[in-house]
């Protein structure tokens, strides 16, 4: 028979089954706390900051190979790129011209209305450290934090397109939420016609979801989606996604709409964190010190519901 | 008689106590393996390096590692991992407490037997986090999120292997021949 009680004169403290049953509420106890009320935020951060000399440390190898990497890049290929990046901007100046013209008009027209200009001013740039070591979501390590200024809720963007939300701060990184993540949602429209939509990332295999199109809605393959700068959170035409595949089912109520999303979600180095986008008309509701702070995924939740 | 001719519980009770400094060393690098930027297919397939560690610690020297270590790692990697607070230290705690419980019957086994052993307790944790997760609302992964606890016992040759050589070197007063 096995002896599971020490004798008394040998002092173990509590049995393990106490000890795993105090834990395992202790436990239980900090999930509810962080995940309903976020009341750990503080912990949180200190223990990011002890954590940060070591993940820099673990950062190192993998950078020492780039490095050397970088270092044997051969100069053909660096004057291909280079030929590309020229191409490219010249591409891009007409359309950046175009741009400050159309700024200077709208500072003209939103002039006689004492507004501000809707589009964001300056953008921190960061580097990408690392993907989340967490199966369960999609998100990234930036090396920005509180220390230079980033808030959360901030949009962040690529050369190419949307890429996300910052949602956790700390004092040197922050996490990025993807786009592409579960129920992280944008409020989009269509280029094309001018359709308002919610793109929300659909957690599985890098795609965007676009629901609640019914089925007569006019989209197509192909179509661009933009923000449309309603939320306060993001600032209007920054690209979203472009459709790919369009179901239109007669047996149920909307339409199955898939989009990729357009800036390189998995695969860029550098990304540009925007401050928030000064809302160009006041809200409707009253609840008017909380609205540019709420996310776009509470937000589209809240539409959600009737 | 040398130390392979006894049993692995026999010899677990005759080696001296591992130095507070090689637990704290071993649980530092395994850390630092844990945080290498993993990601994509190799994130999966990842092995808990420190979960590993700490099963080894809690096996062969349980006064001073057990739930109390197992919970504050957790919350750590917690943190590191980003994701919800208390979900590795749930699956920690459930771990070490796995390892309490059949400590004995572990240490009576060779080294293949073990690793079965410890297949069933990572499995167990990670079973704990996955469900705590779905209870969350995430998708599940699939079944490929299985594959890094089997890596995590496979490891457990390895790693006893490493963690058991200063033990071993070190001489040991009237039991070495």
């Amino acid at each position: 028979m096995m002896i599971r009680e020490p004798p008394a004169f040998f002092h173990r403290g509590p049995s393990p089954l106490a000890r795993v049953t105090f834990f395992t509420l202790a436990a239980i106890a900090i999930m509810i706390a962080d995940h309903r009320f976020h009341a750990l935020e503080t912990v949180r951060l200190s223990l990011s900051v002890l954590a940060h000399p070591v993940q820099q440390l673990a950062a190192l190898p993998g950078e020492a190979v780039g490095r050397v990497a970088d270092y044997f890049t051969s100069q053909e290929r660096l004057l291909r790129e280079n030929q590309e990046l020229r191409a490219k901007i010249l591409d891009q100046a007409a359309a950046a011209q175009e741009a400050r013209l159309l700024r200077s008009e709208e500072e003209h027209l939103l002039g006689m209305t004492s507004g501000k200009s809707r589009y964001a001013d300056k953008g921190i740039v960061a580097e990408v450290l690392y993907t989340a070591r967490n199966p369960f979501t999609r998100k990234i390590v930036v090396d920005k934090g509180l220390t230079s200024s980033v808030q959360p809720g901030m949009p962040v963007i690529d050369g190419t397109g949307v890429v996300g939300q910052v949602t956790n701060v700390g004092t040197f990184t922050s996490e990025i939420t993807l786009v592409t993540e579960k129920d992280q949602s944008v409020p989009v429209i269509a280029v094309r016609n001018g359709l308002r939509a919610i793109a929300v990332g659909s957690g599985k295999d890098g795609s965007i979801d676009i629901p609640f199109m019914p089925v007569s809605a006019d989209v197509q393959n192909g179509d661009v989606f933009v923000t449309s700068g309603i939320d306060g959170v993001y600032p209007p035409g920054l690209v979203v996604a472009e459709v790919t595949s369009v179901q239109k089912d007669a047996a149920r109520v909307f339409a199955k709409i898939s989009a990729k999303p357009a800036a390189g979600v998995d695969y860029y180095r550098y990304v540009m964190l925007l401050p928030f986008a000064p809302a160009a008309a006041p809200p409707p509701e009253s609840k008017a010190d909380d609205v540019p702070r709420k996310s776009a995924k509470e937000r589209a939740r809240a539409r959600r519901q009737p | 008689m040398r130390p392979a001719d006894l049993t692995p519980l026999a010899r677990d009770v005759m080696k001296g106590p591992a130095s507070a400094g090689l637990i704290f060393f071993s649980l530092a690098v395994a850390y630092l393996l844990q945080v290498l930027p993993w990601s994509g297919t190799w994130l999966l397939v990842r092995p808990d390096f420190v979960l590993l560690v700490l099963i080894f610690w809690a096996l062969h020297e349980p006064r001073a590692i057990g739930q109390g270590v197992a919970f504050a790692l957790g919350l750590l990697m917690d943190v590191s991992d980003s994701m919800l607070l208390g979900q590795h230290a749930f699956a920690y705690v459930i771990a070490a407490y796995g390892v309490q419980i059949f400590r004995v019957r572990i240490l009576a086994f060779p080294l293949p037997e073990q690793t079965l052993h410890v297949l069933g307790i990572t499995v167990a944790a990670c079973a704990v986090m996955l469900m705590l997760n779905l209870l969350l609302g995430a998708d599940f992964p699939g079944l490929a999120y299985f594959v890094s606890p089997a890596a995590t016992a496979l490891l457990w040759g390895p790693a006893n292997w490493l963690l058991y050589l200063p033990a071993v070197r070190r001489p040991r007063g009237g039991a070495a021949p």
